[in-house]
């Protein structure tokens, strides 16, 4: 059986290599992303010792349903982004190298230390490459938020070492389960924190307007596919599976979440340039989906991140490269632009409309999911804020998609010469990435039954309340 | 006592993060911040009259009190971790004083695009 800590150190070597053999950057990164997505397939479920000491002393790691579900779309999405945006590379080819080990041993990992370790690596790799916009005044602005909320994580974590003696997921959760909540606060309070200056909780995510309003199509996806879905993976993992919340703190926490969701759509609805409306909706929908971890609805949430991720993939392609090739990205000054791209514009259109969640789509098979499982809840205000938020989300998506197809003044019949005669131009391998996302959205929408029987065994594991991954305490006896 | 001074050292830290505009005194507030953090984590795996957990000819049974040694083996990383992101974080700073000719944030202007 194949280890999964192949799919870190493979990435790892080939960034080394990548340094002696300049020239052949590019190639290894290809290479190194194909064998990654390859090698998840033959994965094989279960917990992995490294060096020898058995948990909870040594380091583990654990591929459950979960990890598994997360290591498949990660790795994917990161091969089909590296694909599409080859020319814009350059010199990142090492620190995308870095990124992919960093990221696969977020989602692996079963030690919260280990787990501070991969969020270092991958933060740092997530500051350099905010640095290809030259604005490093905002990639300075995220170094700064970012290391201080890894070290209140760090703070947090080893409050939970110093109460319960063990770093172990599976051991801390199992401990934690018959520790009195009080002591319980102020851990979970920074690690809240910590995990929330990367998941974009409110008022931790100050980054990101500078970071993604100034990414390109290649940083664009990569920071809200990939780097998104793995960070909100992450905080599924831990305060959905291993840090019990108490009642007040999961109202706090819960409040937190709902208002990230509203006040990020809000701020979507009051913008113009497509950047910055996708980078709201994206705060938006990561509010959504710590909502619904908080909440303990663990597979509506990961199928609403994959639809997240997925259509953010495909729309921040697009809005990277109007940027790219005709300096701006405002919606005014682009009206019509997909008049001359249809087939971009098809799979742009695709993809808003399954964020926004509408039938047809994947989109909406996740979003009723989701409405089932929080109306089931005990929760009379967060069906409403959810839907509120998903009104707010279609007003503002639809009325971009209207922009970009028809030009034309609001209320007078559109006509082809108020068209847009900016340069745009979109790279034939970007349209082929962008397609083919979007036809696993439009696929995923007309055939929920095909997703639901193949996910129904994880999803089952998923929903369960205790902790669904693989442990066997093994050391000390 | 010791985690006292650890967290004195974190929240001033905090404290230099929320006032200075300086970016070099920024990246120096950070430094104080994981020091404090360093100090405090220490400070979890100490035991008084604790030896050093390595059996020599003079500490040669299990009998003893030992010191928690895995704290320190994480603020071996920790360290590391954050000579990384110095490191980084004084090359943004060049960066951004060839580009504005200032290390003042208030001079450089928060804009998205500035």
């Amino acid at each position: 059986m194949i280890n999964p800590v192949l799919l870190i150190a493979i990435p790892l070597l080939l960034a080394f290599v990548s340094i002696l053999y300049k020239g052949y950057r590019n190639n290894l990164l290809v290479f190194g992303a194909l064998v990654n997505a390859g090698l998840v397939l033959t994965l094989g479920k279960g917990e992995y010792l490294i060096g020898g000491f058995k948990p909870p002393f040594g380091i583990n790691l654990v591929l459950d349903d979960y990890a598994f579900l997360g290591l498949l779309v990660i790795n994917g999405l990161f091969l089909l982004i590296t694909l599409m945006s080859l020319d814009k590379i350059g010199e990142n080819a090492t620190v995308l190298l870095v990124a992919l080990a960093g990221l696969n041993g977020l989602l692996l990992t079963g030690d919260l230390f280990n787990l501070f370790v991969f969020l270092e690596i991958t933060a740092i790799t997530a500051y350099i490459l905010s640095a290809s916009s030259r604005q490093y005044q905002h990639s300075f602005n995220y170094l700064v938020l970012g290391t201080l909320g890894s070290g209140l994580y760090l703070f947090g974590l080893i409050l939970l070492y110093a109460v319960f003696g063990s770093l172990n997921m599976a051991d801390l959760s199992l401990k934690m389960a018959t520790a009195d909540t009080s002591q319980l606060v102020i851990p979970s309070l920074l690690i809240f924190i910590g995990l929330g200056v990367e998941v974009k909780i409110l008022p931790f995510n100050g980054w990101v307007r500078g970071v993604y309003g100034n990414s390109d199509s290649l940083v664009g996806p990569l920071f809200s596919a990939v780097y998104a879905g793995a960070m909100l993976l992450v905080f599924g993992r831990i305060f959905a599976q291993v840090i019990p919340l108490g009642a007040y703190l999961k109202t706090l926490l819960l409040l937190l979440g709902a208002l990230t969701l509203i006040a990020g759509e809000l701020a979507a609805l009051s913008k113009t340039r497509i950047r910055e409306i996708l980078l709201y909706s994206s705060i938006g929908q990561s509010g959504l989906i710590v909502t619904l971890f908080l909440s303990g609805l663990v597979f509506p949430a990961v199928m609403q991140l994959f639809n997240n991720i997925l259509s953010k993939a495909v729309l921040f392609t697009v809005a990277g490269q109007m940027a790219d090739t005709t300096g701006t990205d405002d919606a005014e000054a682009l009206q019509g632009a997909f008049a001359r791209h249809k087939l971009a514009g098809v799979a742009f259109t695709i993809a808003g409309l399954s964020l926004i969640g509408m039938p047809l789509f994947y989109g909406f098979v996740s979003k009723i999911n989701l409405l089932f499982g929080v109306f089931s809840l005990d929760n009379y205000w967060l069906p409403g804020v959810i839907l509120l938020g998903t009104v707010i989300e279609g007003t503002y998506l639809i009325r971009l998609l209207v922009k970009l197809w028809m030009p034309g003044e609001e209320g007078l019949v559109s006509h082809e010469s108020h068209a847009t005669k900016a340069p745009l131009e979109i790279q034939r391998a970007r349209v082929m990435g962008i397609v083919v996302l979007s036809a696993v959205l439009l696929v995923g929408g007309l055939m929920p039954g095909m997703i639901q029987n193949n996910l129904s065994e994880s999803g089952r594991l998923l929903d369960e309340t205790t902790p669904v991954y693989l442990f066997d305490l093994k050391g000390g006896q | 006592m010791i985690q006292y001074a650890g967290i004195l050292l974190i929240l001033i830290g905090i404290y230099g993060l929320l006032t200075e505009t300086n970016l070099i005194k920024i990246i120096v507030s950070l430094n104080v911040f994981e020091l404090g953090l360093n100090v405090f984590i220490i400070s979890v795996g100490f035991v008084r009259e604790g030896v050093a957990p390595i059996l020599t000819s003079v500490n040669n049974h299990s009998g003893l009190v030992f010191v928690d040694p895995l704290p320190q083996a994480l603020v071996l990383t920790a360290i590391v971790i954050g000579l990384g992101t110095t490191a980084l974080g004084l090359a943004f700073a060049r960066r951004i004083y060839m580009k504005h000719g200032t290390l003042n944030i208030e001079e450089i202007g928060g804009g998205i695009n500035d």
